[in-house]
């Protein structure tokens, strides 16, 4: 209550409002706070949030002297809602609203709000900030983190629609697209019409690909660091679409690969003894089929409805490689396609579905090559194999198919990048932010391309020749090496993206197949037989553990902390940094020199890319990879 | 200096800057001159970039020539049945007098400043382009326009003296690569090292060309080997590595260069545009098709004329030389109209580079070029 005093004194004595007034809404909004009536009359009558009076009291000086850029054009137009406890840290989004592509019409309302926490930004959020959503939810925008169940009182629809506008800043046009469609379905909402145009146009952000280091950690970069905070709520179960990753693409590759290698082991003459049924092949691939369109339209939907959601997967720097999985699965559609449907396909069809991977190729490998921020060095992982091996999947379809050039011209392309980032990824540099430390599944994709690329060539060329065993066998090995290490694969938390991480075993399966068929011997169909057994084994595990997680547990699909991170770190929880002089001076010079034009590496995870926040920082002079381990919370050290 | 006892006055000399503004008008390369010292003192290697497009533009139209005569695939379009000979030579004896020149210019310069041509070995751009006037030599070596077969002794001799500053340079900076710890190639390594790989390339299908198998295998492994190492490296883009000024962008045309001349060396060795060479030419025309995709990578070096632009030049030549060879053994319409496209746009770009060129000779030789930053 104090801090709600502290508010409204200060807001009294900033604002131009009505104090009365303002204080009577306060008092109406503590009382009806879980009113419905209560909170029509908000939605009316509330729209610009009161950030001003909560800022003040819990930022102070700092947010008062950041406050000054934010714009106060305008007077409120509306009372301002002030919250009653802790204050939530929302002004901090709220300004973030202003700068950030995540934009409802609403945004503007918070321009008018003498922001003093707006340029704090998200830092000053905590996930443990109980504020009343409520009010906020009307009128303050997505980018509250604040909220917990515990004060909120029984939901009711209209409350959950309130709600719903946190998600805004993620939905397609911050949620405007929305609207539309449920107002051309005739559906009535009451903020429709008092939804002002929105100052600025939603800028672009692009979050810089240092911000996602900065933030997450862990084998596949999606575990919240503990000193960072997210936009979304964290304890509320997000919406379904918000929660579906493109890693979910995953299954479709894992299943259709299984379709494959059963289509192989049907048809293949060195497995005839096994007299394997084909049927098996046909019921395989009408589950993925199946798999792949909803898998399709679900995300279908979340890009159309939550473009901005999606937009920030394609900037995480190990999803982005999941973009290329929806038109492998294509592929692998294609490869399995059982001989009692379609012999032969058109040769058209294969430049349809290259075309898209020809496009996102050209992106991802020129963004390796021009430098920046997503240097290969930089952001090299074992999930960029999802990048390479379409190549080879498209040759391998190709050439069955009996196309010539295009083949050869995929497996080049795909040939040369493979190289690059096998040789940076064996080299473990220094620099390079993603790679696990410890075994997990995301490794076995090591196996995924020279076993696709054993048989694209042995396809090509017409046999499995030379090179392709030469390939065949650096994935038995690469296979063999992370199978005696099975131990070390443990302790990781069970996510939709295993599924990708299979189809290198089933790949492998089949390549060991299409091999025993020129090398016939007890030795390789011994292989045969055994790497299929554990292809299999292991889809069915995963199988059963999906549907454990999917309906007993019932977190298949947790919240997808990994797109919800903010753009700037918590400013509460700046440290002074120990510059780092000595050593590495002269590595660090380098470094300067080389990464001038692009100063969000250097600072890299000490900074925020705001310059104006830099003042006094020395953190350029620190590496990278040596201020994780010296910037972790807790570590005070004066800077020099 | 807060000093205030008086003591003897500290003067500040002023070194007369070496690169000083030319009294003379700066002549076109055509044009013989008598070298002033200024012109010497700043004409660098860089500058046989100009030789090397124009060494590849005679090549592509000696090719074209040949293609032309050989398939009548270009008579169905233009109706003509070869290109006017006199122009072919006319290119000819202008690209190699501006060999000549530029060439003999700088033996002047390893002559009188000698300091310099060290400065620019020691620069970790610099160094590269020393590469430059081999290869243009070589090139035109191999596109002598009336010998029909470059086999005879004279070729053979010119081919092994410019062959052996080539292997030197190679050993030198090669192995510095990994022995020199100012010089390691995470350090130094940038687009135009591929030019040192590019020289082997070159030789590498001039002996080919010239009947030599076994030396053009030799030199070829080398290069090869180098590309594989430049091309993961320059793909890394390691942090540690030495700052590439803007200005020296066009340099990312290299990458389109190195391998299609890797696949017309190939084609030489081996006889005939097979699958390797199919793949290191398709691999150049992705490249190709990516770097076009990102003209704001080279926003910052259009914005005033230096030498570098010419590197636009040279790549697509060689681009369209390998297309020339790829619809050579495929043959069909994708290929012949991809032939045409390269080519065209090759000579276009040649044209507009020596236009540009011609309008902004005040600026050449007088510019603090990019090249030795």
């Amino acid at each position: 209550m104090e801090s709600s005093k502290q508010n409204h004194l200060a807001e009294e004595g900033s604002s131009e409002a009505l104090p009365s007034l303002i204080k009577a809404i306060t008092a109406n909004e503590l009382a009806g706070f879980d009113s419905v009536e209560e909170h029509q009359d908000l939605n009316r009558r509330l729209k610009s949030t009161l950030v001003h009076p909560l800022s003040t009291s819990i930022f102070g000086i700092e947010a008062a002297a950041m406050e000054n850029e934010n714009d106060l054009s305008k007077p409120q137009r509306t009372h301002s809602v002030s919250i009653s406890m802790p204050p939530s840290p929302v002004a901090a989004h709220l300004h973030n609203t202003n700068r950030v592509l995540f934009r409802d019409e609403e945004t503007v309302l918070e321009n008018d709000n003498p922001n003093s926490a707006a340029t704090v930004s998200l830092q000053t959020q905590r996930a443990k900030f109980y504020s009343q959503p409520m009010p906020k939810g009307c009128a303050l925008n997505e980018a509250i983190t604040s909220g917990t169940s515990s004060n909120l009182p029984v939901r009711n629809p209209r409350i959950d629609k309130l709600k719903d506008k946190r998600f805004d800043s993620f939905k397609t046009w911050s949620g405007r697209l929305e609207r539309q469609l449920s107002n051309l379905r005739g559906k009535h909402r009451e903020e429709s019409e008092q939804e002002p145009q929105p100052q600025h146009r939603a800028e672009v952000e692009n979050l810089p690909v240092d911000r996602y280091f900065d933030a997450l950690e862990g084998p596949e970069l999606d575990t919240l660091r503990a000193s960072e905070e997210i936009l979304l709520p964290e304890d509320k179960k997000w919406p379904f679409l918000l929660r579906f990753p493109i890693s979910s693409f995953g299954i479709c590759l894992g299943v259709s690969s299984q379709a494959i290698m059963w289509k192989a082991l049907a048809s293949s003459a060195s497995t005839k003894f096994l007299h394997v049924s084909p049927d098996i092949n046909l019921v395989l691939w009408i589950i993925s089929i199946a798999l792949v369109l909803i898998v399709a339209i679900i995300y279908a939907l979340k890009v159309i409805f939550y473009f901005e959601a999606v937009r920030r997967e394609y900037y995480h720097p190990i999803r982005v490689n999941f973009f290329f999985a929806p038109w492998i699965a294509f592929l692998f559609l294609a490869l399995g396609v059982p001989p009692s449907v379609s012999q032969t396909l058109h040769a058209s069809l294969w430049y349809i579905l290259m075309t898209p991977i020809f496009c996102l190729e050209l992106k991802i490998y020129g963004q390796w090559m021009s430098g920046g921020q997503r240097r290969l060095s930089k952001v090299a992982n074992p999930s960029n194999h999802l990048s390479v091996v379409g190549n080879f999947v498209g040759a391998l379809l190709g050439a069955t198919m009996g196309l010539k050039e295009g083949p050869i011209f995929f497996f080049a392309v795909g040939l040369a990048h493979y190289t690059v980032l096998f040789v940076t990824l064996y080299q473990r540099l220094p620099t390079n932010e993603t790679l696990p430390k410890e075994l997990h599944p995301v490794f076995f994709l090591f196996v995924a391309a020279p076993s696709v690329a054993s048989m694209a060539w042995a396809r090509i060329q017409g046999s499995f020749d030379y090179g392709s065993r030469i390939a065949y066998f650096i994935a038995l090995f690469l296979y063999f090496s992370l199978a005696v290490r099975v131990n070390f694969f443990r302790g990781f938390r069970f996510s939709l993206a295993w599924w990708a991480y299979t189809f290198p075993m089933t790949g492998a399966a089949i390549a060991t197949i299409r091999y025993s068929d020129v090398a016939t011997s007890i030795v390789s169909r011994t292989l045969t037989i055994v790497l299929c057994i554990v292809a299999t084994l292991i889809v069915s595990a995963l199988l059963v553990t999906t549907i454990i997680h999917a309906f007993v547990l019932g977190d298949l699909f947790p919240n997808d902390i990994a797109i919800a991170i903010s753009k700037r770190r918590p400013k509460t929880t700046r440290r002074w940094y120990h510059r780092r002089s000595g050593s590495s001076d002269t590595k660090v010079e380098e470094y300067l020199k080389y990464s001038n034009s692009d100063s969000k590496d250097i600072e890299g995870s000490t900074n925020s890319s705001n310059k104006q926040e830099m003042s006094g920082s020395l953190h350029k002079n620190v590496e990278r990879h040596h201020s994780h381990d010296v910037l972790e919370p807790c570590k005070f050290d004066v800077f020099l | 200096m807060g000093e205030q006892v008086p003591q003897s006055p500290i003067s500040v000399v002023i070194d007369p800057p070496i690169i000083i503004t030319a009294t003379a008008n700066p002549q076109e390369p055509k044009e013989a001159a008598s070298p002033s010292d200024s012109i010497l003192s700043r004409l660098h290697a860089g500058y046989f970039r100009i030789c090397l497009s124009f060494g590849a533009q005679v090549l592509l139209w000696k090719t074209l020539n040949e293609h032309v005569n050989e398939t009548n695939s270009i008579h169905s379009i233009f109706h003509t049945h070869s290109f006017p000979s006199t122009a072919f030579f006319l290119l000819y004896w202008l690209a190699l007098c501006t060999l000549i020149l530029l060439s003999f210019l700088y033996i002047l310069r390893c002559i009188f400043y000698f300091r310099l041509v060290k400065a620019e070995f020691l620069h970790h751009v610099g160094v590269n382009c020393l590469f430059l006037p081999w290869i243009s030599w070589l090139l035109l070596l191999q596109a002598i326009p009336f010998a029909k077969e470059t086999k005879n002794f004279p070729c053979q001799m010119l081919w092994w003296i410019f062959i052996v500053p080539v292997v030197i340079l190679d050993i030198k900076i090669y192995g510095q690569w990994f022995t020199t710890e100012k010089r390691f190639l995470s350090m130094v390594a940038n687009p135009t090292s591929q030019l040192s790989v590019m020289g082997n390339l070159v030789g590498a299908w001039a002996a080919a060309r010239m009947g030599w198998k076994e030396s053009g295998v030799c030199i070829f492994s080398l290069g090869l080997a180098h590309y594989l190492v430049v091309f993961i490296t320059l793909y890394q883009r390691l942090s540690g590595a030495r700052h590439f000024p803007a200005m020296l962008r066009p340099a990312f045309f290299l990458f389109v260069a190195a391998p299609s001349t890797a696949s017309l060396a190939w084609s030489s060795i081996s006889g005939s545009f097979e699958v390797p060479c199919k793949m290191l030419f398709f691999l150049s025309l992705f490249l190709f098709t990516s770097l076009i995709c990102r003209p704001s990578l080279f926003r910052k070096s259009m914005k005033r004329f230096n030498t570098a632009w010419w590197t636009y030049s040279f790549p697509l030549t060689f681009l369209a030389l390998a297309s020339a060879e790829y619809t050579r053994e495929v043959k069909g319409v994708v290929a012949s109209g991809l032939m045409l496209i390269l080519s065209t746009l090759s000579v276009l770009v040649f044209l507009g580079v020596l236009i540009v060129t011609a309008a902004n000779t005040h600026t050449l030789l007088r510019e603090n070029d990019a090249c030795l930053n």
